[in-house]
């Protein structure tokens, strides 16, 4: 997918209070909402601008997510990865993110 | 007086003997103990080395006698002499002590956990010279963090810079190191946790969703939320399984799982709950449909008496080990809320629930597709008699401890038989190869099959079972423990007893291309050549994820990596006491578990 030339490397993950974070479309494809939203068959304006906003997420939550991201695919290959470390009082939140992406 | 203040203060060269002339305070290694008590009182020796050296410049300024001059000159005279003398000394004294302090095992070990290439020998016994010249417990000395004066004791902490620190700053490095240290086990996970994984079945590549590392986190805090907001409920099980495998679930941990909007109340282990709390469960949830409460010892008729006031629409009903409720409040429940059940689930009752209370049951629950009575002390042959008439169920398990007649089962099964879709029989030592051709004459749409523990059934009644079935083929198999307990009659007229080589065969030709989990445990009969046969090249069998093989001697490691080619799909391969299961090469992403050896769990990368 990501082999397409039409589609950039990276995709812009907007939070609802408007960080914007920058990584590779192949670790944020890791969320089944994002890909979705990232897919070039669906036309949505997301997939055609590579530009997601997350109106619900804010960006101290989005920050944990983009690092889960880059964590899972640091550790793609490997047996046993230890968990990411998540501070206690963003964990809840987290999970929501997290339910929500689908990841 | 002053000048014998400065001797002192230079005897910290001198010999131990001059030294104990001087001082009363006793001397430990190469410093005095007197330094240690100046330092304590505030007086710094270069303070009063300066100062006797400004007097002594003063006095020479201002001669008045010859003595004194002369004297001051035979001392400025003697004094580089012996200063030098005293350097060389001391020099001396110093390469000994580093010498020593370099055959020393501290210096060893020191040196071992020293990777840096830049720390020579040299430096690091220095160091320890330092070290060693540190104050004692009981004195004093200045903070190397705040500077702040403090008594020493044996607990205080060196510095990065090797000065000793006082208790705070003692304690916070100290805190700082365990931080430390727990990051740093918190890196890898640990063996025995990979094997606590491994026997769960996981063995899986990569970081673990970030769902379940929020869901693990939630739990490890669990005691600090307050509440869970709007947690789906499916997140809410899972929350609920891992405290109640962690024990956390108490009276203050459900309050967390109790929304009034949620249909859905899943309690894994309940023993930690009392009645009250029960009672809770269904005055805050008006709208339950769905409840599961296992380990719920202390539900009482109370708590039956209230639920069945409180008009709930329950229509799935699983409770566990509710050994406190009588038979009269069984039968209420089953009268009330029977027309609407569709599941029901009950497990260990070893007081009620007899025979009587499952006719009422069977009478009452008239659309009930799912039902499971596993460890049910009191069920007998009457009640298998009254299941006869359940017409509705799609899904049946039962798991008796009573001995029944074979016949009773057998009407079970050809009466209800045609619609179901799972068939569970456990603990049932009577059934025999006519059970078996009830199934295949009565069931044609079942999905799940488990028989077992049995040794009376025969691989014949087994093969005629799976051959020219109308049923389509299975997803679930379980023919555990279905062997003859005895070895010496296999060459009996009646054929082999329980599923050997010919019913494990036509098993798989029935169902090998569905199949998904199949458990064939200690079915000790079926020999390497059936195996061989089943799993030979060319056959595959795409959705096979799970398989038991416990207690298979004929299992080797030829045969695994044969069951490895056939089942591409393969996740979980059990195969404990086979014990010629040595050194098989396992793919990643497969557990292997109960391998002799602990490491032959070890996941290989690449597949064969």
């Amino acid at each position: 997918m990501a082999s397409q030339p039409s589609q950039s490397e990276y995709v812009t993950l907007v939070s609802g209070d408007g960080f914007e974070y920058v990584i590779p479309r192949s670790t944020a494809c890791v969320s089944g909402t994002i890909r979705r939203m990232l897919e070039p068959s669906s036309q949505f304006s997301e997939a055609i601008t590579g530009r997601c906003v997350l109106e619900n997420i804010s960006g101290v939550v989005l920050e944990k997510v983009c690092e889960y991201f880059c964590f899972n695919e640091k550790n793609k290959k490997q047996m046993n990865v230890p968990d990411m470390d998540i501070p206690p009082e963003l964990c809840l939140e987290l999970l929501m993110a997290a339910d929500y992406l689908d990841t | 007086m002053c000048m014998i203040s400065v001797d002192v203060v230079l005897s910290i060269n001198m010999s131990p003997r001059e030294n104990r002339r001087q001082t009363r305070n006793q001397i430990r290694g190469p410093h005095s103990a007197l330094t240690d008590f100046l330092a304590a009182n505030n007086i710094s020796a270069a303070q009063i080395r300066d100062d006797h050296q400004r007097r002594l410049r003063d006095a020479e300024r201002q001669t008045t006698g010859e003595v004194l001059p002369s004297q001051s000159e035979d001392g400025s005279r003697e004094s580089p002499g012996d200063s030098s003398e005293q350097s060389k000394k001391r020099r001396r004294n110093e390469a000994t002590t580093l010498a020593k302090i370099k055959q020393s095992k501290e210096f060893a070990r020191r040196k071992a956990r020293r990777t840096d290439p830049k720390n020579d020998d040299d430096l690091i016994a220095r160091e320890m010279m330092c070290e060693r010249s540190r104050p004692v417990p009981g004195q004093l000395d200045n903070c190397e963090i705040c500077s702040k004066r403090f008594t020493v004791t044996p607990y205080s902490k060196t510095g990065y810079n090797g000065g000793l620190l006082c208790t705070r700053c003692s304690k916070s490095m100290k805190d700082d190191a365990k931080m430390a240290q727990a990051k740093k086990q918190g890196a890898r996970i640990s063996r025995r946790q990979n094997q606590s994984n491994l026997l769960d079945g996981v063995a899986q590549q990569g970081a673990l969703s970030l769902v379940e590392m929020c869901i693990k986190k939630v739990a490890d805090n669990i005691n600090d939320i307050e509440e869970f907001g709007d947690l789906p409920s499916q997140l809410l099980r899972r929350l609920s399984q891992i405290l109640s495998k962690r024990r956390a679930l108490d009276p203050r941990t459900l309050n967390l799982f109790l929304r009034p909007e949620l249909d859905t109340i899943d309690i894994y282990d309940s023993a930690k709950l009392e009645t009250h709390d029960f009672q809770k469960i269904f005055t805050s949830m008006p709208a339950l449909v769905n409840v599961n409460l296992r380990f719920a010892g202390q539900i009482k008729d109370s708590v039956f008496e209230y639920m069945l006031g409180r008009e709930l629409k329950i229509k799935r009903l699983q409770l566990d080990a509710t050994n406190l409720v009588s038979d009269s409040y069984w039968r209420r429940l089953f009268k009330i809320l029977g027309p609407q059940l569709e599941i029901l689930k009950l497990s260990n009752l070893d007081f009620s629930l007899n025979d009587e209370t499952v006719k009422v049951m069977c009478g009452c629950c008239t659309t009930l597709r799912r039902l499971k009575l596993n460890q049910c002390w009191k069920i007998g042959d009457d009640s298998l008699q009254a299941l006869s008439s359940l017409n509705s169920l799609e899904h049946l398990s039962l798991d008796l401890t009573r001995e029944t007649k074979n016949e009773s089962i057998l009407e079970v099964v050809s009466s209800i038989g045609p619609r179901l879709r799972t068939l569970s029989l456990e603990g049932f030592p009577n059934a025999d190869d006519e059970l078996l051709q009830v199934i295949h004459h009565s069931c044609d749409s079942l999905r799940k099959l488990r028989l077992s523990n049995n040794s009376v059934c025969t691989d014949k009644g087994f093969r005629r079972l799976f051959t020219g079935w109308s049923n389509p083929s299975l997803e679930f198999v379980d023919f555990s423990s279905m062997r003859d307990l005895d070895n010496s009659d296999l060459d009996s007229p009646e054929g082999v007893i329980g599923l050997a080589s010919e019913g494990f065969v036509s098993l798989m030709e029935h169902s090998g291309t569905t199949i998904r989990k199949l458990n064939i445990s200690s079915c000790r009969h079926i020999s390497r050549d059936a195996f061989e046969h089943v799993f030979s090249g060319g056959k595959i069998y795409p959705n096979l994820r799970e398989l038991d093989i416990s207690f298979h001697t004929v299992m080797d490691d030829y045969l695994i990596g044969k069951i490895l080619q056939c089942c591409p799909a393969i996740k979980k391969l059990v195969a404990f006491a086979c014990f010629n299961v040595r050194d098989v090469r396992i793919p990643a992403g497969v557990a292997l578990i109960g391998g002799l050896k602990a490491q032959g769990t070890i996941v290989f990368e690449g597949t064969s």
